[in-house]
């Protein structure tokens, strides 16, 4: 009972001071917030319906971050069973222990030193050999980059965006890489300055590249640096010359050209053929005229004379 | 007299002076018009698709880089008496064809462009200069092929738009993706040089064949009263104003060289005027905002553009539909009561859309707009043609287009002031709805007025024929006597 006083007072201390933390599930606790250790802490809970369940959970700074399994049990309610934490898929030292079974449920917790790039990966909570809840522990993933390959032009410039969605938290910094055969090397712009150019904004990034060559092709990398670790995002350069497009509008010019000589050629023939065709026709027509004319007059006359 | 009637060649034509072939090379006409009509409305639209990486590429904000589209579409519009003139002295087919060298040209400068303000100049004035002499020349020359069968042909050839803009939608993303923005303004100047074959099938017109013969007395037979049914009012009309008749002698010569300002004089002509520039504030502001409602109730980014591929497809089909209907004898003489009809179930259409809930509310409400939109489409420069008459087509088209330029390039940002001011995008609609409502019930009231007063004067005019005709052939009969005699 006192736990789940305690719980309230800080819940009510979260809402007071820490309205944007989101807690994608109906977790029982919110995470408090204490400010007097060392590293923040924070809790990530997640209650399993079913067989299992992943979580993703963005961590920016270093944390001491708990995490938190309930699980409602099968059928047959065991009053105890073996629960054990993974990490990567290899088991965590001294973390197999027995579980009871409490209010129907049963629970399992644990506090994780999250401090640098190695600490991120997929945590999971094991209860004996059926249920499992996956917390995969990511720096935040960057939002909007190209996943087709940008095309750009020998000597034109290129530019290479990356951009991490606006509701995320902002990196620190951003650096860029170039694969250099298997190894990727930072593109420093004080080494080349004329060519290279890192506009940062925040939340985006842009890569200029001056003067492109056929070498300038390939993959690229943007690192979004964050004090846990850096997320990267990979866009493809194609660099290709102006004689690529210009050949199927070589080819296009061509077909109208010729579509358009054809079609007047065709009307030259045509109306050579009418011309000669239409003396004839119109010495026939002159005379029909006049079978006409001749007609309507005996027609309206003899109307008239009935009439 | 039945033996007169099947030689006979319909009266309305006499305005024009020779009887319009309304098939044979027509058709072919029509293909080159649908060509020319689909480019000078889908390309404006298609382009959009480059724009996110022209931004980056030259650093400008968004609405910089949709003034590409604006100031195309403004040319395109402010150019329409340049290019009326040049189909009055030329004849449409040396305007496609310049009209394809344009764009074509303004496309490839356009990629070789180092700053937006190069874009605007290459894309924009050029290449909208350039759709202009598309535009016009292609409506125009269907008038002068088509007479009783003008609405299907008009239909038939407005369905190029839709269907051009679907092929270029996913053929510019293809070539976005292999040759990057400047491979693809090169490409599409080629695609866009079709234009040129569009215009070479625009033979102008035999005007020495099928000439009707001029014989009073034939006329007498109520031949005309009987192809009234098929005819122009705007012939007609003409045919029968005498004041009119006189002023058009007068400027008979000014036609052929400039443009034909009396039209400002003509009552259809005002009608059409006053009521599309009030409707095209409202007319493609929901097209524009479609997708980004869809988004806003929460409806994921595929399913939205989903609902435009509907809107589109719907559209594409009741062109030629509304075309076939209006050629029907029940509608073809009351052809402005199906206009504004049309126009105004538009209007209820979009006063209707906010209550439209979830993705099926919407799917219906994008169905009928897309029936609305493509009715109106497809009639829009067939009942001018029906008010003024093919032969003055051409400046009139000309004359509405640079005044509806307003309206058109206003719309659009005024919808987007009003979802941005309220936040919410039901007035924008309910606006829209207004802005089509209204005109939709003037057109019907006044072209109540307007068939009454054709009506009248076309009874005056055929009394008065008839009057002369009996003289004559009274006259003749007094000869023939005297011959006998």
């Amino acid at each position: 009972m006192t736990a789940s006083w305690k719980q309230l007072f800080f819940q009510i201390l979260l809402l007071v001071f820490c309205r944007h933390i989101n807690t994608k599930t109906p977790g029982p606790t919110p995470p408090p917030l204490v400010a007097d250790s060392p590293l923040p802490t924070d809790v990530r809970s997640a209650i399993l319906k079913g067989e299992s369940h992943t979580e993703k959970v963005e961590v920016v700074n270093p944390v001491n971050l708990t995490l938190e399994c309930t699980w409602a049990g099968n059928r047959d309610k065991q009053p105890n069973i073996t629960g054990l934490w993974r990490k990567d898929g290899e088991e965590i030292e001294n973390s197999l222990l027995m579980v009871q079974l409490e209010n129907e449920q049963y629970n399992l917790r644990r506090v994780f030193n999250i401090v640098n790039e190695e600490s991120l990966g997929n945590y999971s909570c094991l209860f004996g050999n059926e249920a499992r809840i996956d917390f995969v522990l990511a720096a935040p993933h960057i939002g909007e980059v190209r996943d087709k390959p940008i095309v750009g032009y020998v000597g034109d410039t290129a530019v290479i965006l990356c951009k991490m969605e606006e509701s995320k938290p902002k990196p620190s910094t951003w650096n860029w890489y170039r694969t250099n055969g298997t190894n990727k090397e930072q593109i420093l712009t004080a080494a080349e300055p004329h060519r290279y150019k890192i506009v940062n904004e925040g939340e985006k990034t842009k890569l200029l590249v001056h003067n492109l060559t056929e070498a300038d092709s390939g993959s690229y990398y943007c690192a979004a640096v964050y004090p846990i670790g850096t997320t990267m995002g990979h866009v493809e350069l194609k660099v290709i010359t102006f004689f690529e497009p210009l050949k199927p509008f070589l080819a296009i010019l061509v077909e109208v050209i010729i579509l358009v000589a054809a079609i007047l050629l065709y009307e030259r023939s045509r109306s050579k053929k009418n011309y000669a065709a239409g003396n004839e026709t119109n010495d026939q027509s002159n005379t029909l005229t006049q079978g006409e004319n001749n007609e309507s007059e005996g027609s309206s006359s003899m109307r008239q004379r009935k009439v | 007299m039945r033996l007169l009637k099947k030689n006979m060649p319909p009266a309305a034509a006499t305005k024009l002076g020779y009887t319009p072939p309304d098939g044979g090379w027509g058709w072919a006409v029509v293909l080159g018009a649908f060509i020319s009509i689909g480019f000078s409305y889908a390309f404006p639209k298609s382009l959009t698709i480059y724009f996110k990486e022209i931004q980056e590429y030259f650093s400008v904000s968004y609405s910089q880089i949709a003034w590409v589209s604006s100031v195309m579409l403004a040319s395109m519009y402010a150019a329409g008496p340049v290019s009326s003139i040049l189909v009055n002295r030329y004849g449409s087919r040396p305007v496609v064809m310049v009209g394809g060298v344009m764009v074509c040209t303004g496309m490839v400068l356009a990629s070789f462009g180092k700053s937006i303000v190069h874009l605007y100049l290459c894309v924009g004035v050029i290449g909208g200069f350039g759709l202009a002499f598309n535009l016009q020349p292609a409506l125009t020359i269907i008038g002068t092929y088509f007479q009783v069968k003008r609405p299907m042909a008009n239909g038939l050839a407005m369905t190029g738009s839709p269907v051009v803009l679907f092929t270029l939608a996913p053929l510019n993303q293809f070539l976005f993706d292999s040759f990057g923005w400047r491979g693809s303004f090169l490409i599409l100047g080629a695609i866009v040089l079709n234009c040129c074959v569009a215009g070479s099938l625009m033979r102008p017109v035999n005007k020495t064949a099928g000439q009707k013969p001029k014989t009073e007395p034939a006329e007498c037979n109520g031949a005309a009263a009987e192809e009234a049914a098929t005819a122009d009012t705007g012939a007609q009309s003409d045919n029968l104003l005498t004041e009119e008749n006189q002023s058009e002698g007068r400027s008979q010569g000014c036609v052929h060289r400039f443009i034909d300002v009396s039209l400002f004089r003509h009552r259809g002509f005002l009608i059409y005027l006053t009521g599309n520039v009030v409707m095209f504030f409202g007319f493609f502001a929901p097209v524009v905002f479609l997708a980004p409602y869809a988004k806003h109730q929460g409806i994921d980014e595929y399913s939205a553009a989903f609902l435009l591929s509907i809107f589109a497809l719907v559209d594409m089909f009741i062109r030629p539909t509304t075309g076939f209907l209006g050629n029907s004898k029940w509608i073809r003489p009351r052809i402005q009561y199906f206009f504004s009809f049309a126009v105004s179930y538009n209007g209820v259409c979009h006063l209707l859309c906010p209550l439209a809930s979830g993705y099926t509310g919407l799917v219906v409400y994008a169905v009928f707009f897309g029936l609305a939109f493509g009715m109106v489409s497809a009639l829009l420069f067939e009942v001018l043609m029906d008010l003024v008459g093919s032969h003055r087509f051409s400046s009139a088209v000309g004359l509405v287009t640079i005044i509806e330029c307003g309206p058109v390039l206003l719309g659009p940002p005024l919808s987007g002031a009003l979802v941005d001011i309220f936040g919410d995008y039901k007035y924008m609609y309910y606006a829209c709805g207004v802005f089509m409502l209204v005109p939709g019930i003037f057109f019907f009231i006044m072209h109540y007025f307007n068939y009454k007063r054709l009506d009248e004067e076309k009874r005056q005019s055929m009394a008065a024929e008839m009057r002369t005709c009996e003289e004559t052939v009274q006259l003749k009969m007094s000869q023939d006597e005297k011959a006998d005699g």
